[in-house]
């Protein structure tokens, strides 16, 4: 804990402020309608920025698990939970968003054969179990490492996914998706990169307000502590 | 480290063939299964392969899952794990031999469930038989080595009999494509691009994955 700093809530406070309205600003005003999909392509702009942010998000919860997992520091194991959890919140969005697009340009709430989608519930099943295995166990360095390890483990379910629903997919479903082709129009690209910077900062607030949550109740349990006269 | 895995893993083995806990409730269990998953598909009225193919790998998984939940019983009941864990070996060879010892009891109960299978579903065409037992053994690797260390994960927590399956059944979906897929394309029917790599090679590529992941892991297992 002497080692980290506090992240900033400001800075991805006033990044999302800005950034999120502005994308909903771009996508109905600035972008023209999609040729393909007409109006309904529009979701784009949130669907595929939160989903990138969901796999940021997780992939950050790796990350801090082995840091923790090198280090043993339970500051990295605060923080590797906070980024489970966002990525868990953006993977409910992801899921959400996803059937609603799928339904207006597909015609199904769920196509088996879209792939991210179903590497997606493949990992959202996963990372949900996480917290069912975190908090069936006691507070403490068991519950850390054990923790640590699922969440690491998903670093090797993410690509075996993808690998297997793509090399499967023609026997689960015949027809690929695959996009027109044309590439996107420039001003597609721009709102969506200010979209998923929107997102990305959001999850930066949501991390930092919540790590901060979380060390403030672990400073009232050990001052608990302080004043039983126990030893912290 | 594999001297100490493999002791581990005979004993493993040696109390099973004594006590006969396991070993048996899963071949009841897998042949339950076969049994609920073909009434509720109907393989038998054209569904086809692709459904015998199914019934059989989700049979596999759920089978293995009941076999995880005994992974670590003997220790944790009798305080064994304890002396186990005092004992100057490696975490990791705790890790292996018990899984070693779960890949034994997965092929005891496919030895049986496999033929029962092919027996109940196809008694003119079946599939060539060479690529399900390969697709077979190297998935009980996978589940084995993920499986044990989920147990291992679990082994604390105050809900482990439910919380086991919840941690093993997503990482085991990618061996369940495969698996199908393998067993599919089996029949001589288009069984889906897994290109270069095949079903084989990408079951092959998982065990090694996760192997390395749970290897490098497995030393912060079963407590301090």
């Amino acid at each position: 804990m002497r080692a980290l700093g506090r992240p900033s809530t400001t800075v991805p406070l006033i990044l999302s402020l800005i950034l999120v309205p502005l994308t909903v600003v771009l996508a109905f005003v600035w972008t023209g309608e999609d040729v393909d999909q007409g109006f309904s392509q529009k979701i784009f702009y949130l669907h595929v920025p939160v989903a990138l942010t969901s796999y940021a998000a997780f992939g950050y919860g790796a990350f801090c698990a082995a840091m923790y997992l090198w280090r043993r520091d339970p500051e990295w194991d605060l923080r590797s939970y906070v980024g489970v959890h966002s990525g868990t919140i953006f993977g409910t969005l992801v899921l959400l968003t996803g059937p609603i697009w799928a339904k207006a340009s597909w015609g199904v709430w769920w196509n088996w054969g879209d792939r991210q989608i179903n590497v997606f519930l493949i990992l959202f099943l996963y990372y949900c179990a996480y917290f069912m295995l975190r908090f069936s166990l006691d507070e403490g360095e068991r519950r850390r490492s054990a923790s640590a390890v699922y969440a690491l483990l998903g670093v090797g379910l993410i690509p075996l996914s993808f690998l297997a629903v793509r090399i499967a997919e023609t026997l689960i479903h015949p027809t690929v998706f695959t996009s027109s082709g044309a590439a996107m129009p420039s001003s597609f690209f721009l709102t969506f990169l200010v979209g998923l910077a929107g997102m990305l900062s959001l999850m930066a607030l949501l991390m930092a307000v919540e790590l901060r949550g979380k060390r403030t109740a672990m400073r009232v349990l050990e001052l608990q502590r302080a004043a039983r006269g126990e030893d912290a | 480290m594999i001297g100490a895995a493999l002791a581990i893993a005979r004993v493993k083995l040696v109390l099973e063939l004594r006590r006969r806990e396991v070993v048996f409730a899963m071949l009841l269990f897998v042949a339950a299964t076969i049994v609920i998953v073909h009434f509720a598909l109907r393989a038998d009225d054209g569904a086809g392969p692709r459904a015998a193919a199914g019934m059989l790998w989700a049979a596999v998984v759920f089978t293995a899952v009941l076999g995880l939940l005994r992974a670590f019983a003997a220790e944790a009941e009798e305080g064994a794990l304890d002396a186990l864990l005092l004992a100057p070996v490696d975490r990791a060879a705790i890790w292996l031999g018990s899984a070693l010892a779960q890949f034994g009891f997965l092929v005891v109960v496919e030895v049986v469930a496999v033929p029962l299978w092919w027996l109940l579903f196809f008694q003119e065409e079946g599939p060539a038989p060479l690529p399900v037992i390969a697709a077979l053994l190297l998935a009980n690797v996978g589940i084995a080595l993920v499986g044990t260390l989920a147990a291992g994960l679990a082994l604390g927590a105050r809900t482990r009999d439910v919380l086991l399956p919840v941690l093993v059944l997503p990482l085991a979906i990618p061996l369940v494509l495969a698996g199908v897929t393998a067993t599919y394309g089996a029949f001589g029917e288009e069984g889906g691009g897994f290109g270069p790599l095949g079903p084989l090679g990408f079951l092959a590529l998982y065990d090694l994955i996760f192997l390395a992941l749970a290897w490098g892991t497995s030393e912060h297992l079963l407590g301090d």
